[in-house]
């Protein structure tokens, strides 16, 4: 170290009134933190490719190539808006709820096991800072990567298939079940993040409800009501204007409560944990 | 608030605190003064760490309660942790991110800017721990030392009012250490410093007052020169004698202000432990009265100072 470092009163004083002292608990400066590993780093071109060539890779793939090699397999124009529609969503929302739970799986455990989570609430941050900007810069990196790219490229390829514009607005409201979906999951990951010490729990517990759910619905058709079970079908129905499953509006409303739900609990969890 | 409460920055009375009925802390009553170092020792377990750990907020009293710059460590954290900095005993942080954009992310908690005056004391800040060449190097290719060092920096970044240090001269070498020390000293004109360390001769050098932790309790706590030279409230003069000493000795011993005189033979040599209850008596009258004795020839005499460390053992033995 330098031996005649400059530790003056007068000078630190009037570097310190040269300085705004930061307003609120921490948040805009952790949310941009964590906005910055989503589109600072490699990771926002990663997820561009994975999520176009999942979902509309796919969706291409069948679409256009399949009937293209075999004209036994050309889809029925009548039929193509819903069958790519369904296509779509089936896809955003199955592969789209896989993502944001493998995404989110280390928001919390991985702060909490590296320490860094105490690091960071040792400065003046809350904790309720601590949990929300975590959530908004997932819940971010989810619309646009996951929700909102490939629902671009999926109107643009429907029109294509149908060689005319589909009606946008129904369009939106289809692809914001997508994205209700991913909150779904996202707040879930968080919560379960803020009660165990481990990934396994956290990935288990998700993904049985996940993939569980739907078999248990099939069993237990009152499920459908309360559990995100349906999101593709419903989001389909909303986007191609199409009449809506019976149980598609307690579905949609039960979901937006539980993910309510898991943010309050992840709140309260967080708030009582000790580091 | 009254001038005697603005002097104090950290008190505790009673804290406490129990890990499933285990007492990791029992009823501490600390007063940490305004602009002094004050030094937390005692061994692995003691509580140092849980005690620095309530007085962020990063865990909950059990019992008791604490106040840093007169705000309840419960109810007022983050206002507590804006005028803080910390270095934890083992700091981690993002692996990905360099030292600079570390210690940059730190400064935002407490300032948004002007940008250009951030960057400014940012970069101060790793040249004053010899990371400025490192700066833009991912953290996760530091060594301890190294890691050690960003920690100081971005402890000191926010220009805290207290500085909480837990085993800040971990994992540096004797250079790294010197630094450690001198910068503490050179904080201290504003800035209050309140640090837990293994390391006892870094707490002697630099420590205005001690407090000695074991098993949870507060078992020694008192500046730091009233520790070194007393002994259970007594001051002790040694003093080596040639010649019969036994008359001098009943002299001495019947002094009103002293409390015991201890005896050694060594090498033909008598050597006397004088333990008084009036050390400017003492001072003044000890051995004066020793040389009225022309018998007697004396070989050495001054005031004991202790080693820290020996008044370390001795404490956590007489705890234990």
């Amino acid at each position: 170290m330098p031996a005649n470092s400059p530790i003056d009163r007068s000078a630190v004083l009037a570097a310190r009134q040269g300085l705004v002292p930061a307003r609120g608990s921490g948040f805009n400066n952790i949310l941009s933190k964590e906005l910055g590993d989503w589109f600072s780093t490699r990771r926002w071109i990663v997820q561009t490719i994975i999520w176009l060539a999942m979902i509309n890779g796919l969706m291409a793939f069948i679409i256009f190539v399949v009937p293209a090699m075999d004209p036994s397999e050309q889809i029925p124009r009548e039929e193509i808006a819903s069958q790519a529609a369904a296509l779509y969503f089936s896809f955003s929302v199955t592969f789209g709820s896989i993502g944001m739970i493998i995404l989110s799986q280390d928001e919390i455990i991985q702060e909490k096991q590296t320490g860094t989570a105490a690091w960071i609430l040792s400065k003046p941050v809350s904790r309720q800072a601590f949990i929300l900007s975590k959530v908004l810069s997932n819940l971010l990196g989810g619309l646009i990567f996951i929700t909102v790219l490939p629902a671009a490229v999926a109107y643009i390829e429907i029109s294509i298939a149908t060689q005319k514009t589909q009606p946008f607005l129904p369009y939106l409201l289809g692809v914001s079940i997508i994205l209700l979906t991913l909150f779904f999951y996202l707040t879930l990951v968080i919560m379960l993040g803020t009660f165990f010490e481990q990934r396994g729990p956290v990935l288990g517990l998700s993904f049985t409800l996940l993939f569980g759910g739907m078999i248990a619905a099939q069993f237990a058709p009152q499920l459908a009501y309360i559990l995100p079970v349906n999101m593709q079908d419903i989001a389909a129905a909303v986007a191609l204007s199409q009449s809506l499953p019976p149980v598609a509006i307690s579905q949609v409303i039960f979901t937006a409560l539980w993910c309510l739900v898991f943010l309050v609990m992840a709140l309260w969890r967080f708030s009582r944990l000790e580091f | 608030m009254s001038s005697a409460a603005d002097s104090i920055v950290i008190n505790t009375e009673g804290l406490g605190k129990s890990y499933k009925g285990i007492k990791a802390l029992d009823a501490l009553n600390l007063q940490v003064p305004r602009n002094s170092i004050f030094g937390f020792l005692g061994p692995n377990g003691a509580g140092k760490s849980t005690t620095i750990k309530l007085l962020l907020g990063l865990i909950r009293p059990t019992t008791g309660r604490a106040s840093v710059f007169g705000w309840d460590v419960q109810h007022s954290s983050v206002e507590i942790r804006k005028k803080i900095g910390y270095l934890a005993q083992d700091p981690r942080y993002y692996e990905h991110m360099t030292a600079r954009q570390t210690v940059r992310y730190t400064a935002r908690f407490f300032y948004s800017g002007p940008k250009n005056l951030l960057e400014a004391r940012v970069a101060e800040m790793l040249e004053l721990v010899g990371l400025d060449d490192k700066a833009d190097r991912p953290i996760k290719s530091f060594s301890g030392g190294e890691r050690q060092r960003l920690g100081i920096a971005q402890a000191q970044v926010n220009y805290p009012d207290l500085l909480i240090l837990d085993e800040p001269a971990a994992s540096l070498d004797p250079m790294g250490r010197h630094d450690v020390l001198e910068i503490m000293e050179k904080l201290r004109k504003y800035t209050t410093i309140f640090y837990s360390t293994h390391i006892l001769d870094d707490v002697q050098r630099v420590s205005d007052t001690v407090a000695i932790l074991n098993h949870g309790q507060l078992i020694a706590k008192a500046p730091i020169q009233e520790l070194l030279s007393g002994n259970d409230g007594g001051t002790i003069y040694t003093v080596t004698l040639k010649g019969s000493t036994d008359q001098t000795q009943s002299r001495v011993a019947s002094q009103p202000w002293v409390q015991n005189v201890s005896v050694e033979m060594q090498n033909g040599q008598t050597s006397w432990s004088v333990c008084v209850n009036d050390p400017d008596t003492a001072e003044n009258e000890l051995l004066r009265l020793i040389l009225e004795d022309q018998n007697v020839v004396v070989k050495s005499f001054g005031r004991k100072v202790f080693n820290l460390e020996e008044v370390f053992l001795s404490l956590i033995e007489g705890s234990n």
